[in-house]
């Protein structure tokens, strides 16, 4: 393994981490808070330290995908707990577990909170936790390609380790350029939705941390109601930028650089938007009686499809009242999650299409025991490697889902919270059903089920398998060299 | 990836071989944007994970394969496939979406050998490529001067750098390149050294050893004077023994008859035996397995001049050359690799000289990259790599005055590791001091430790 190399990317990770704090000193110099020196000083140590750790660069920048799955568990690893310190010291977050929940669950843009007075927190510290969401949602390390330059062809290994989806390809030929134009992309989408908010009449502040909380497909709220209280036209802006976040970046790429026709060829997209579609309809209809308005009942359909298909997680009404066949579809949906290459979570939706694919393909072998046939998407055939990996994907997830909700339930709640609780860190959404409904928060958990749903965030965000890598010892197997023998 | 500063061009590659391989590798480190096209996905993705590139699956003569690789756009295109149909097929294609685009193809059947201007002018192809027959080239020129590990030639074959390796004994162990110059000639200098793994471009104060591989700058007449000064012998070989009867080795026997050297080729392929005794009545061509010790004996290896391992099978070439040295002394030897990258392990072998072919075809195409990355100011000649890609040796064409022009060497401040090693000034050659200047229509040569050199001014601090 290569460990130098290792220590250069956390060191690039600590100085960027502490750049983004000039963000949140600005914002906290402007309101007059005296939080901003706890951030200063922090940004000051992380830049320092980064700044020393990274000076010497690495004559071997090989990277191995096995040295990506590490390198990117440890940079969220270190992300987390170096971004959770200025609250524990700020004194809004005292304890340790829930400020790195509550980190965790930004970086990860989940969204899943443990604060019960989110209003208390100081500006500094609510921008903050949304320029969380922001960094988290297109990938800490899909950043540091985009802006350090990095020396050989393996720094895809990075990418594709932090990148979610079945499969990671790049758009043009140069890793960095993709890591640049998936940036310019996303910043582009984000400022239009500021300027957009802002201009129907949401204050700023309010605007820069909704837009970054959709962009990262994260969650966090600034307001304890998260958005019931804002107005129904701000809302529909809202769940049509959580759509938008939610589809496949590749679709904006072929519209910006006018290849429509490819861009109208990626059925994901298609089945994306077919899904919310469809979803929302059946919601509509099924809580019309709540609401009693046509308007009002669409609004908060497709809003609340809108943040659970995307994993987003605000909420506009508490749809832990609703009816079941409505709960029941928003469950569903976070299963599926958004499309891959998007700030979503979840499962995606490529790995459903291959995997329905597969279970065609594999009754259709009933029919006909010989006939050979490729599972194609897009156009293009899938291979056999992917399919596999897919269909492992799903066996992974439910070992991590039925273990993580093994002990969870040790703390005797009842089974709806527990199963959402866990569905909506697995999947990166935020609020679940009951208990962790979306009026309430995480912070009655224990310790242990808190590190429990912290793993789940950070494994469901990088996709299972680079936590799991990272953890497995066989990974660290001979690297601590032993003194060479003597060979006669 | 080295920056220049400037956009690297946008380049599409067909053929993920050998070839393909080196050449990829080589055009990402210099920082250009490379899709690479062929049919074989496993090689792709093993491709793909090494170097920063993006594959394409697919036939690289098929319209929609190419139109989806962004051949509209792209500024050069190079087809390096197996065949030199479908290479040719490919740039023709490649070449009706986009008039602007530079392609290079890889043609190395003998049977188009004498129309490759004609394919090139009629199919508009920037470049045709044929690695056998440069490394049949490389081999030949070996063979002239056996003295030489390496020889690479430039301004057009009027300069070369050579190298050699210092012998026990030899009258430069101990010497400074100080004390060569004043006592034995002023007309070459030493432009690098290599001792184990280090490579050095000297300066006036340093010591050789023996042991030490030189490589020195100097016209042809006065590198053989000087080989001769320090005890080597400079006559070509007289007979050659050629293992293996592949294209490079008809190419080669070819040159070698023509200058006069007893020719013999050992092929295993009755079939082929009577294709090249038919194209090569001169030669004396074997039938029997090279590898095989009785009849290198019977067909008198310890005997022969020289011996040119040209198998297909690297592995064999490599034993071929040690049998071939460990039972003849002072044999001269050159082995193909074609194949196998452990070049730690064969620089550390006796093999005497290395050619590889790849390599050879790769630096071509670098050189034509850098030069139209440069543009049209542009002015790259040549570029070899020396001492395994560690240092560089570029020839540049001035065109126009600049900032190196008109100074006497030594007030320029050169970049460290960086050495004025041959200046070409309308056919007259000189290896130039401190005193020397650079004039516009100069050719100059520049050998360098640094890396992605394109215009003469980059020597500069």
């Amino acid at each position: 393994m290569n460990i130098k190399m290792l220590i250069y990317i956390l060191g690039k990770v600590l100085l960027l981490e502490g750049a983004l704090m000039l963000l949140p000193i600005g914002c906290g110099s402007f309101y007059g808070e005296k939080e901003l020196i706890v951030y200063a000083i922090l940004a000051a140590a992380y830049m320092l330290a980064g700044f020393l750790i990274s000076l010497k660069k690495p004559k071997n920048m090989t990277v191995f995908i096995k040295d990506g799955c590490v390198a990117t568990a440890l940079s969220w690893l270190v992300l987390s707990i170096a971004g959770c310190i200025p609250f524990i010291l700020t004194g809004e977050i005292p304890s340790f577990t829930d400020a790195m929940f509550e980190t965790a669950s930004g970086f990860t843009t989940t969204g899943a909170s443990i604060l019960n007075n989110v209003e208390g927190l100081s500006h500094t510290s609510l921008l903050w936790r949304s320029l969380t969401h922001w960094i988290g949602g297109m990938g800490v390390l899909v950043f540091l390609l985009a802006v350090v330059p990095m020396t050989g062809g393996s720094n895809m290994n990075l990418m594709r380790a932090e990148s979610p989806g079945p499969t990671v390809g790049k758009i043009v030929p140069k890793v960095r350029s993709t890591a640049k134009m998936l940036y310019y992309i996303y910043l582009a989408i984000t400022v239009i939705e500021i300027i957009i908010l802002y201009a129907c009449g949401m204050p700023f502040f309010d605007s820069v941390c909704s837009a970054f909380g959709t962009a990262g497909t994260g969650g966090f709220g600034i307001k304890n109601d998260s958005f019931t209280s804002y107005a129904p036209h701000l809302q529909w802006i809202v769940a049509v930028f959580m759509l938008l976040f939610g589809a496949n970046f590749n679709f904006y790429y072929y519209v910006t650089t006018r290849q429509g026709a490819k861009a109208l060829k990626m059925s994901e997209v298609k089945v994306y938007l077919a899904v919310a579609a469809v979803a929302t309809a059946i919601i509509s209809v099924s809580i019309y009686g709540m609401y009693g308005s046509i308007e009002a009942s669409v609004r908060h359909a497709l809003f609340q499809v809108a943040t659970c298909m995307t994993t987003t997680g605000f909420a506009t009404t508490d749809f832990d009242l609703w009816p079941a066949l409505a709960k029941f579809v928003l469950v569903a949906l976070m299963f599926i999650g958004a499309c891959a290459s998007s700030t979503g979570g979840g499962i995606k939706i490529s790995r459903f299409q291959i995997m329905f694919k597969s279970i065609k393909r594999e009754l259709e072998s009933y029919i006909h025991p010989r006939t050979v046939k490729k599972i194609h998407l897009d156009g293009k055939s899938v291979e056999t490697d992917v399919e596999r990996s897919v269909a492992l994907y799903f066996f992974i997830y439910l070992i991590v889902f039925v273990t993580s909700m093994l002990i969870v339930a040790l703390e005797g709640h009842d089974l709806e919270t527990v199963f959402t609780s866990v569905t909506a860190t697995l999947n990166n959404i935020g609020p679940g059903l009951s208990l962790v409904g979306p009026t309430r928060n995480y912070s009655f958990f224990s310790d242990l089920s808190k590190w429990v749903l912290i793993f789940d965030m950070l494994a469901g965000r990088l996709e299972l398998i680079p936590i799991l890598v990272f953890l497995n010892p066989f990974t660290y197997k001979g690297i601590i060299k032993k003194a060479p023998k003597i060979q006669g | 990836m080295i920056s220049f500063g400037k956009r690297g061009l946008k380049i599409i590659v067909v053929g993920a071989g050998k070839v393909g391989d080196t050449l990829v590798n080589r055009l990402a480190e210099e920082g250009h944007d490379l899709v690479i096209i062929d049919k074989n996905v496993d090689r792709l993705t093993e491709l793909a994970n090494l170097c920063d590139c993006m594959g394409v699956i697919g036939n690289g003569a098929s319209h929609e394969v190419l139109e989806e690789a962004g051949v509209s756009n792209a500024d050069l295109f190079i087809a390096v496939t197996e065949s030199d149909e479908l290479n040719l097929l490919c740039c023709t294609i490649a070449k009706q979406f986009n008039k602007k685009l530079s392609t290079i193809a890889r043609v190395r059947n003998p049977d188009y050998g004498k129309e490759i201007p004609y394919l090139r002018s009629k199919l508009s192809l920037e470049m045709i490529i044929n690695p056998e027959y440069e490394a049949a080239v490389e081999a030949a020129r070996l063979l002239y001067l056996p003295a030489a590990i390496l020889i690479n030639s430039f301004a057009h074959g009027a300069a070369e750098i050579v190298k050699i390796k210092i012998p026990e004994g030899s009258v430069l162990d101990g010497k400074t390149v100080a004390y060569l110059g004043s006592n034995y000639t002023n007309d070459i200098l030493i432009v690098g050294v290599e001792r184990g793994e280090e490579v050095t471009i000297p300066n006036g104060s340093f010591e050789l050893k023996s042991g030490d591989i030189i490589s020195f700058a100097a016209t042809r007449k006065n590198c053989h004077a000087f080989l001769k000064s320090i005890g080597f012998q400079t006559n070509s070989v007289k007979s050659s023994i050629i293992i293996g009867g592949g294209k490079s080795a008809f190419y080669l026997a070819d040159q070698l008859i023509k200058s006069g050297i007893d020719v013999k080729i050992i092929e295993k392929d009755p079939k082929r035996c009577d294709e090249l005794a038919e194209l090569l009545p001169k030669a004396t061509i074997i039938n029997g397995d090279g590898i095989n010790e009785a009849l290198l004996e019977e067909t008198g290896i310890r005997d022969v001049g020289s011996v040119v391992a040209m198998t297909g099978i690297d592995e064999e070439n490599i034993m071929l050359s040690l049998f071939a040295r460990q039972i003849s002394k002072g044999i001269k030897s050159v082995t193909k690799i074609n194949k196998i990258s452990f070049t730690d392990v064969i620089n550390r072998l006796d093999l005497g000289s290395v050619i590889y072919p790849k390599q050879i075809t790769a630096e071509a195409i670098i050189t034509y990259a850098r030069a139209k990355q440069a543009g049209i100011g542009s002015n790259v000649e040549v570029m070899y790599h020396l001492f395994d890609e560690r240092a560089e040796a570029i020839e540049f064409k001035v065109k126009e005055p600049s900032s190196v022009t008109n100074k006497k060497l030594k007030e320029l401040s050169l970049k460290p590791n960086t050495l004025v090693s041959c200046i070409n000034r309308s056919g007259k050659i000189t290896i130039p001091t401190g005193n020397d200047s650079i004039e516009v229509g100069d050719s100059v040569m520049i050998v360098t430790k640094n890396k992605g050199f394109t215009a003469l001014t980059d020597i500069l601090k």
